[in-house]
């Protein structure tokens, strides 16, 4: 065991550093240009537009020590807006299970970030449950196209995605996870209706998708039809790993010691509160746990295999870090916790902290609720034979 | 012993509950909270028909002489109802401060109108740097002839916008943080000098930044005496943390059964969700919490009207501590049992939980109290 850097990962990072330096944004520049541009430096840099992506498929190859470091780096510069379901999502799906013809289509514009994604999973009646989901696919009789109805919720980036991949109902005459088929859906098809549903911090970043009699060619299937439920069950390990955002959170947790800094009390600050000085302490010890539990399972996953069920532990703790940041900077706010939009007054980081606070709440029910991590914990972990409860 | 309500007390309630009931369905709140005053000129009629804004003040000025336990009677319908209308700010706060140190002859010209609902109050007593402590005080009043002139910024003043008075606190004496030295001044909202900024709370109701500038207010409009109104305000501050503390009790018993209810609907892995034990577990917790809260409730309420004025001091805070606590624990487990559902703006859950964290907020945080107990 060894918490030394080499010196090649020192000369990694130093690498990273310059090159977040040298494309940070600069203001006046058109943004939407300047993210693109960034991504295509990255790409030149040996795939580093996409850390996580294989070799095969253009991906950098790095350690898990490089992945960490890179973690680490990205969470203090500021990167490109960029969003979770293409490259983090859909294209391990289509590189894994895809055929040549569907990675060369669509692998391009994801790694470029010209095209946006969603996920259309979760329905009203398939939270926690989601392999009880019925939106139907039908195949039609020339075998050309299928026709799907029903409904999905919770789309994040529905409004604004150019493409939806999708689970759908092709057989619902056995166990609930056969029959299940993996779609690719263009947003602007016909018969696909985008509803905004307005979350608790008040914010537009999910909505109801309706699927009416909408046209989807056989070639946009990945894989067999009826074995989307095992491809998708891949994707949410991959999504719970990047839900614990622990690199983030070691930041956060930064400025939310700085921001408690700045609340004068009588001769200090906030910090010198015992009971506050108390659950910051306690948040930072669990940070420091749950960093080594994601190196410990970066290094058990150096031979490339996909994430374990430690990824469960990281996100059932990495969601909670989250939401005990976004608390005590509520926290620090005071009296001023309870203005809402832009308030004249109190202290600049109050500006959003109860609606940061608000927000953070979904972070232990999407991507899998805790209760589900626990679950697959007792099972897989713990080996546990379900109860019928 | 005996914790059951007077008959006046239980008649009270229902006719504020039937209010609720008739009134208050999440839509129509909505509406109110999302436009400008932010509550309903009518229900505010209607609740100084019904007398409920003439509770706690005397008889002789239109009152009904009731004390803390009516107020813990509305306001624990008022959280039940989430009640958008500034019962709190007026009755409570700026009457409070009014009935408490208003000569006879300021409370005769002032309370009947908090009585009829033609005059509305509130109170003016955190300021950018005080955080929780009353005491913490840096707008000051100078004496002038027979008038005080005051100068400072006040911060989350609650329903300013829609107030014809403003008890504000200013120093009169003293260092910052004094306790001596404070003194109360009802102040006319539209006073020269007075520049408000007005913004809505988290929760859909509304506060304001208030600054003074050369506030000219006569010296007969000063409540109590001079140098001494840190008791007044921490007699009222009791009275509030008991309303407030009514209210999210109120809050805690719909949100406990709002989610017992919608797990016995929802259906997940082909059983309602009220079926798995771990979630049962969590719901008894949330029914525990909210029992023990309500106990706290009770025991400071009535210590506060019948015992020793510094054990009913101690139990206030522990009261505030553990509504806190327990209320926001309930409200995130609220939500949490709700999953996706309870994160939206269409379950009455959210909106619960959105008051909680303002309650929590108001006069001492869970934090602030617990160290003041253990003090």
């Amino acid at each position: 065991m060894d918490i030394e850097l080499s010196a090649e990962d020192l000369a990694f990072r130093d690498e990273v550093r310059a090159f977040f330096k040298e494309n940070a944004y600069k203001p006046g520049k058109d943004y939407a240009e300047w993210r693109l541009d960034w991504f295509k430096k990255a790409r030149e840099k040996g795939g580093w537009d996409v850390p996580k992506w294989p070799k095969e498929f253009g991906g950098p190859g790095w350690s898990p020590t490089q992945h960490y470091i890179w973690e680490q780096e990205t969470a203090r510069a500021t990167l490109p807006w960029d969003m979770p379901f293409g490259v983090g999502m859909v294209a391990p799906i289509i590189m894994g299970y895809g055929n040549e013809e569907q990675q060369e289509r669509f692998l391009p514009d994801i790694r470029a970030r010209t095209v946006n994604w969603c996920q259309g999973y979760s329905e009203p009646g398939a939270g926690s449950d989601l392999a009880s989901l019925k939106t139907k696919a039908v195949l039609s009789e020339d075998g050309s196209h299928y026709v799907v109805n029903g409904q999905k919720i919770w789309t994040t980036a529905a409004h604004i995605a150019d493409w939806m991949f999708c689970l759908t109902r092709t057989d619902d005459s056995g166990k609930k996870q056969e029959g299940i088929t993996f779609l690719l859906i263009p947003m602007d098809q016909e018969g696909i209706e985008v509803k905004p549903i307005i979350t608790l911090g008040g914010n537009h970043t999910v909505n109801t998708v309706y699927l009416t009699d909408v046209k989807v060619p056989v070639e946009n299937r990945i894989g067999e039809e009826g074995k989307g439920w095992t491809y998708a069950k891949g994707l949410l390990q991959h999504e719970r790993t990047g839900l614990a955002g622990l690199s983030r959170s070691l930041v956060a947790l930064e400025g939310l010691k700085e921001n408690a800094r700045s609340v004068p009390r009588g001769n200090g600050d906030l910090m010198d509160e015992p009971s506050f000085r108390a659950k910051v302490a306690e948040l930072e010890i669990d940070l420091l746990a749950a960093e080594y539990t994601e190196l410990r399972s970066l290094a058990s996953a150096q031979a490339g295999a996909a994430p374990g069920p430690e990824s469960s532990i990281l996100k059932l703790k990495g969601t909670e870090i989250q939401q005990r940041i976004q608390k005590l900077t509520m926290e620090a706010a005071g009296p001023f916790a309870a203005a809402w939009g832009d308030k004249p007054a109190g202290p600049k980081f109050a500006k959003g902290g109860t609606g940061g606070y608000l927000a953070s709440r979904a972070y232990t029910i999407y991507g899998g609720a805790s209760e589900v991590q626990k679950d697959v914990i007792a099972k897989n972990v713990l080996g546990i034979k379900r109860s019928s409860r | 012993m005996n914790f059951e309500l007077s008959d006046e007390q239980k008649l009270i309630g229902e006719s504020v509950e039937r209010f609720i009931q008739d009134n208050y369905d999440l839509e129509s709140r909505r509406k109110l909270a999302d436009q400008e005053p932010g509550f309903s000129k009518d229900h505010w009629a209607t609740m100084a028909e019904l007398g409920w804004l003439a509770l706690p003040f005397a008889e002789e000025h239109g009152g009904f002489g009731g004390n803390q336990i009516d107020a813990m009677v509305v306001m624990e319908q008022f959280g039940r109802g989430l009640v958008l209308e500034p019962y709190l700010a007026s009755v409570v706060m700026g009457g409070g401060a009014v009935k408490r140190g208003a000569s006879a002859a300021l409370a005769g010209e002032i309370v009947p109108g908090i009585v009829d609902g033609s005059r509305q109050l509130t109170l003016a007593c955190t300021e950018p740097q005080s955080r929780f402590d009353l005491h913490d005080v840096t707008t000051t009043a100078k004496a002038s002839g027979d008038e005080f002139v005051i100068n400072g910024h006040k911060s989350m003043v609650l329903h300013a916008a829609t107030a014809t008075q403003i008890v504000v606190s200013a120093r009169t004496s003293g260092g910052q943080i004094d306790r001596d030295g404070i003194s109360l001044f009802l102040v006319d909202a539209d006073a020269a000098g007075i520049s408000r900024q007005d913004f809505p709370t988290v929760d859909g109701l509304r506060a304001s930044e208030i600054d003074f500038k050369d506030v000219k207010v006569d010296a007969s409009r000063l409540l109590g005496e001079v140098d001494k109104g840190y008791e007044i305000l921490t007699a009222v501050a009791n009275d509030t943390v008991l309303a407030l503390s009514a209210e999210a009790v109120g809050i805690m018993e719909k949100l406990y059964k709002n989610t017992v209810e919608y797990t016995q609907e929802r259906v997940q892995f082909d059983h309602p969700l009220a079926e798995f034990q771990v979630l049962q577990h969590r719901m008894v917790d949330m029914f525990v919490e909210y029992e023990q809260c309500k106990s706290l409730l009770y025991r400071a309420t009535l210590e506060t009207t019948q015992g020793d004025p510094e054990t009913a001091q101690r139990t206030v805070h522990a009261l505030k501590h553990l509504v806190g606590k327990s209320g926001i624990f309930i409200a995130e487990n609220a939500v949490q049992l709700h999953g996706g559902m309870g994160m939206t703006e269409e379950l009455a859950v959210g909106h619960y939980f959105k008051r909680m964290l303002v309650i929590d907020s108001q006069f001492g945080n869970a934090d602030y109290h617990l160290e003041k107990f253990a003090a």
